[in-house]
């Protein structure tokens, strides 16, 4: 069957390729959006064009308008005089003459038919006469042989209204009444119709009481080809119009972003530290003032800034040598109780308890010194690594067994999920050491005696560890805080392990300083996971994590829940309560 | 910078007020321009007014019935739906439009039928003054005499009067042939020469479709008139269209041909060109515009107004002559000059009528032996007897440089060609020989086709030397007849269209300019006696008799028709060449 295989193929390609159109076009409409939403200057011209395009449609259709009704009513104004006045013409030839009038007549050049002679008169058919730009019909039915005709006109080119209309005025006998009526007309001989301004009316003859339909065609070619010319115009000079105004608003829209755009970038280089940037002041218009307002808040905020560094510093200062101070007097006092300690046995069982007591205190003193020590070297940048390629599962199962004698204290139960691969990773192992032991004593402590999970991941630049407890959870904000120096979820506990409250916050440097990441998840009710992730390489930075941060578990109960309910269901944090 | 910057803001300002400031201004006062002149209208074509057939009317009588078919017939050629309305089936299976058109003077009388006929079949009779007669080949015959024709119609019930019966051909009234045709010149070639364009006077009908100059031009595509039939012919080739004549760019008008016209062989585009030229311009259209003929588009030939060529109506100078003592002598604007060159300015008894050759390079003079001819140079040239007899008629040169005259006793035409050095050979004339005509005089035209010769003693006949079938004088018909006992003494071209007749009568003399083309006659009065006459376009010369004691004078016809004396005394024959 391969011609069915071809078929699939290409279907499968061609509907790649309409994915891919697809995607493109949500790309390419995604960066539309948002060069539009970034874009104040895109955001003014586009509002122009907008406003001006509306603008000039009205004004050019009002324009229009107006110019085609002058030109129109002036033509049609000339037109009508042109033809009473030859009406009058014919009337005046068509009387019959008075004597006087018959003997003029006689002697002059006049041909035998005053019909023909007003006709050459009116059309400019004489002799010494010049065309004229429109064409007469002149239509007599009644009376045979004085019906006339210039140009190309026929009797079937009068639109059948108006000849209508015309002789509903003659049974009214309203002779004085002219009808008009602007047709395209198609000529004998001519292919397209013509624009035609078609005037008709009657010429009555007393004496008789015949009636002469006088219909006259002014063709409006020459007023059609100009008021074309003028909407041409207005179209060309409207569209130059609305680009010349977009054009101004870009200027402008550019004068006034390009300072906002320079502040703006000051302010982010400001923001990311460099607090000696400092905007340019251009004259003295808003802008300026602006300029000057922000150069002043910089200048305040980096004293402010220098002012708490410095104060920072003491602070650090200050504990570091209060470290260093105790340990002195400490060491002496620790002795001391060393030797009351070993001799509890000889005292009462007052004295006895207080001298345990005084030791385990003076244990918990000791290193809580050592960390605030730890930490003022983190604060004072003296912290080094000692890197050596170590299998992180080794690491893992070393901070395990140094915490399994608190855990079975606590009747928890660790499980293991490690890879059967090496994990090999550049580290400083006494550091990870502690952050591990720091993590497992912390998921001990909190998790309330059930089972801990720690699970061990790599990848091809990173490995990871998840340290997974069932306890009491973090409420929503806490995953950050936990790494707060003499950070307590509930300060009301007592501190049952005897941490000092600077574990954690060590374990973030220490991760820190390896290039790496400690993250924390939780939830109230569904207890807490801490990831550890390191580059296997020192110094190579972390584009992601062999381990999820949210517990697989927990990930699969969302994507099902929101799979079946993705509507009705109510904020993941009020559920979590709930449950 | 800042000074090139301000020199910029105030030319832009500069320009934003002179902007302003014009278009406050409707109309701005400019000027003065030198522009090239527009063309005045339409040069192609002329006004004219039409008939408009109208339907016959069941009011209508009889009357009022042949006067609508009248119309009709006179709107024939514009709407041919309307006449056969007044036709009966049979008469209208009868009847064709084609054959002579008979022009009627108004007005037109009609002989009633009898008062309270019953009949179903009435009988009218229509008489008027016939004018002319229009020919099928487009020639105006005038005509003289009463016309009159009776007319059947038959009453139909309810549709009024139709008619039952009607010869073929159209009766037109000079209202309409005023109203529809004009008198147009065609000019062609001429059929020996081939160098000169002869004029064709005829009358065409103008289509309301089309241009007068395309009407013009179509039928310059056929063959001439019956008067010029074999005699001349046209350049344009058999099968050759008139695509279109419009009026182009540059004042030019455009001529578009097509058909077995070569564009490659331009043998025949300078007679083409004159044909076209002379038959627009001197029918006042085009004039003075230049002419572009294109085949099927390409461009073929073309002619310049300014361009002053008149060799295609070469009347060989307009030098005048005379004889005086039998010597031949200039005339100069003042009147007499000096002895022609040769043996012809020697006075010599015995020699009379003398003509001059195409470029006054021969004379021609009857003796009573014959007719001698003598070359007008100094060197060695004598007279010399080339046609022998004693009864001939006044020699006449042709263009082509022949000498004809025609024998009365032998009644035979006979033409002397110099170059042939063989003698006087007969030229078949078979119309005169048939009717055995007395010729007294034979002036054959300048353009080398019409010839007027003078039959008995008082009529005028117009030919033309026809080509066809070898060269014969044909086409012969009647130009001018003076009454019984009248004589006709001499005739003399004056152009190519009018004939000078000189007429003895006893009331006195009377001398016309007849048109052969229509035979329009114009009267030139007369205040002494002439003998002989000589014209040349606006000079006429007339031999008259001078007072007692002084002889013959000759006499110059002024602007005014008024006659003025050239040479007072012992003068005769003035001459022109050819004619």
């Amino acid at each position: 069957m391969p011609p069915t295989k071809k078929k699939r193929s290409r279907r499968r390609t061609l509907r790649q390729i309409l994915g891919g159109v697809r995607r493109r076009v949500r790309r390419a409409a995604g960066g539309a959006r948002r060069v539009w939403r970034r874009s104040l200057q895109l955001q003014v011209v586009t509002s122009t064009l907008v406003i001006s395009v509306i603008v000039v449609v009205v004004l050019g259709a009002f324009l229009s308008t107006q110019i085609n009704k002058s030109v129109i009513e002036s033509r049609a104004q000339s037109s009508l005089s042109e033809a009473y006045a030859d009406r009058l013409q014919i009337a005046d030839a068509l009387t019959p003459p008075t004597d006087d009038q018959a003997k003029v007549a006689d002697g002059g050049t006049l041909s035998g038919n005053p019909l023909d002679d007003v006709m050459d008169t009116v059309t400019g058919s004489s002799e010494d006469g010049s065309k004229k730009r429109y064409d007469v019909l002149i239509l007599n039915e009644a009376s045979p042989g004085m019906s006339r005709a210039s140009g190309t006109v026929v009797p079937t080119n009068v639109p059948h209204s108006l000849s209508a209309r015309l002789r509903d005025n003659v049974e009214k006998l309203e002779y004085g009444k002219t009808i008009q009526a602007i047709e395209r007309i198609t000529f004998n001989g001519q292919t397209q119709p013509r624009l035609t301004y078609v005037v008709g009316g009657i010429v009555h003859q007393q004496g008789n009481g015949e009636n002469f339909e006088v219909y006259h065609f002014f063709p409006l070619d020459e007023e059609e080809e100009l008021l074309s010319n003028v909407r041409l115009a207005i179209v060309v000079v409207g569209l130059g119009l609305v680009l010349l105004l977009a054009a101004i608003a870009y200027l402008v829209a550019r004068q006034v972003v390009t300072p906002v755009r320079l502040a703006r970038q000051a302010a982010e280089r400001l923001a990311s530290g460099k607090l000696d940037e400092r905007l340019k002041v251009r004259g003295e218009d808003d802008l300026a003032r602006l300029a000057n307002s922000f150069n002043e808040m910089a200048a305040n905020l980096a004293l402010k800034i220098h002012q708490l560094e410095e104060l920072s510093q003491v602070q650090r200062q200050f504990v570091s040598d209060v470290s260093h101070e105790l340990r002195t007097p400490l060491t002496t006092v620790r002795m001391a109780a060393d030797l009351l300690y070993d001799a509890r046995e000889d005292f009462d069982p007052m004295a006895a308890r207080s001298a345990e007591l005084m030791q385990a205190q003076l244990e918990r003193f000791e290193s809580m010194l050592a960390d605030l020590l730890e930490i003022s070297r983190y604060d004072a940048g003296a912290a080094t690594l000692d890197l050596d390629p170590v299998d992180v599962r080794q690491v893992v199962l070393r901070a395990i067994e140094d915490s399994e004698a608190l855990a079975e204290r606590h009747g928890t139960r660790f499980d293991l999920r490690l890879p059967a691969e090496p994990c090999m990773a550049e580290i400083d192992n006494r550091r990870v050491e502690r952050i591990l032991r720091n993590l497992l004593f912390n998921a001990i402590e909190h998790g309330e005696g059930r089972e801990i999970v720690v699970t061990v991941g790599a990848d091809r630049d990173a490995v990871a560890v998840a340290v997974r407890d069932h306890g009491i959870g973090l409420k929503p904000g806490e995953d950050t805080m936990v790494f707060d120096r003499f950070w307590r979820a509930d300060p009301s506990r007592a501190r049952t392990i005897g941490g000092t409250g600077l574990g954690l916050a060590i374990s973030r440097e220490d991760a820190t300083l390896h290039g790496g990441w400690l993250q924390a998840w939780g939830q109230p009710g569904e207890g807490s996971q801490f990831r550890l992730t390191l580059p296997r390489m020192a110094g190579a930075g972390l584009k992601g994590s062999p381990l999820s941060l949210v517990p697989p578990e927990i990930e699969m109960r969302r994507t099902w829940r929101g799979a079946m309910t993705p509507v009705l269901l109510p904020a993941s944090g009020d559920l979590h309560e709930e449950d | 910078m800042r000074r090139i910057r301000r020199l910029g803001a105030a030319i832009v300002l500069a320009a934003a007020v002179t902007c302003a400031g014009t278009g406050c201004t409707v109309i701005p006062v400019s000027g003065p321009y030198t522009m090239s002149e527009p063309g005045a209208g339409d040069p192609l074509t002329k006004p004219f007014q039409r008939m408009i057939a109208t339907s016959p009317q069941p009011s209508w009588g009889p009357e009022q019935t042949i006067r609508g078919l009248q119309a009709a017939m006179a709107a024939y050629a514009d709407d041919p739906t309307v006449l056969p309305q007044y036709l009966t089936a049979e008469a209208l299976k009868a009847w064709t439009p084609s054959g002579a058109v008979t022009v009627l003077d108004e007005p037109l009388q009609f002989d009633p039928p009898e008062p309270g006929g019953a009949e179903p079949v009435q009988r009218i009779t229509l008489s008027a003054k016939q004018v002319a007669r229009i020919e099928e080949d487009d020639t105006y015959v005038p005509q003289s005499g009463n016309w009159e024709r009776p007319f059947h119609l038959v009453k139909v019930e309810g549709v009024g009067y139709r008619v039952s019966q009607l010869p073929d051909g159209l009766i037109l009234t000079r209202s309409d042939v005023d109203r529809a045709y004009r008198p147009t010149k065609l000019y062609y070639l001429n059929g020996s020469t081939q160098d000169r364009v002869v004029v064709d006077n005829v009358r065409l009908r103008l289509k309301p479709a089309e241009t007068y100059a395309k009407v013009i031009l179509e039928r310059l595509l056929k063959q001439p008139s019956g008067a010029l039939q074999g005699a001349a012919s046209t350049a344009f080739p058999a099968g050759t269209k008139i695509e279109s004549v419009r009026f182009g760019e540059d004042e030019h008008v455009v001529v578009n041909l097509s058909g077995p016209l070569d564009l490659l062989d331009l043998s025949g585009e300078d007679a083409l060109m004159a044909q076209i030229r002379y038959s627009l311009n001197n029918n006042d259209v085009a004039k003075g515009r230049g002419i572009s003929v294109l085949v099927d588009g390409e461009p073929y030939t073309s002619y310049q107004p300014d361009a002053d060529d008149q060799r295609w109506l070469d009347n060989s100078g307009n030098t005048a002559f005379y004889v005086s003592k039998g010597a031949v002598h200039h005339m100069t604007k003042e009147g007499p000059g000096g002895a022609v060159a040769g043996p012809a300015g020697e006075q010599r008894q015995g020699y009379s009528d003398f003509a001059i050759s195409k470029l006054a390079t021969h004379v021609a003079a009857r003796t009573s032996t014959g007719i001698s001819m003598a070359p007008l140079t100094t060197q060695g040239g004598q007279w010399q007897e080339v046609i022998r007899g004693d009864d001939l008629t006044p020699p006449s040169w042709h263009r082509d440089g022949s000498l004809w005259t025609f024998d009365q006793k032998n009644r035979v035409v006979l033409r002397y060609d110099p170059a042939g050095k063989r003698g006087p050979i007969v030229v078949s004339a078979p119309e005169l020989d048939r009717l055995r005509l007395d010729v007294t005089r034979l002036r054959i035209a300048r353009d080398g086709v019409r010839v007027a010769v003078i039959t008995g003693k008082n009529t005028v006949q117009v030919g033309a030397l026809t080509t066809m079938g070898g060269l014969k004088l044909a086409n012969f018909r009647p130009l001018t007849t003076t009454e019984e006992g009248n004589e006709i003494l001499d005739v003399a071209w004056r152009d190519d269209e009018h004939l000078l007749v000189l007429a003895q009568s006893k009331a006195g003399q009377i001398l016309n300019e007849i048109n052969v083309g229509d035979g329009e006659v114009a009267e030139i009065p007369l205040k002494d006696r002439l003998k002989v006459l000589a014209a040349l376009n606006e000079q006429v010369l007339a031999e008259a008799f001078g007072e007692k004691g002084k002889g013959p004078k000759i006499l110059q016809l002024n602007e005014d028709l008024s006659w003025t004396s050239k040479i007072d005394s012992d003068v005769e024959s003035p001459l022109f060449p050819l004619g």
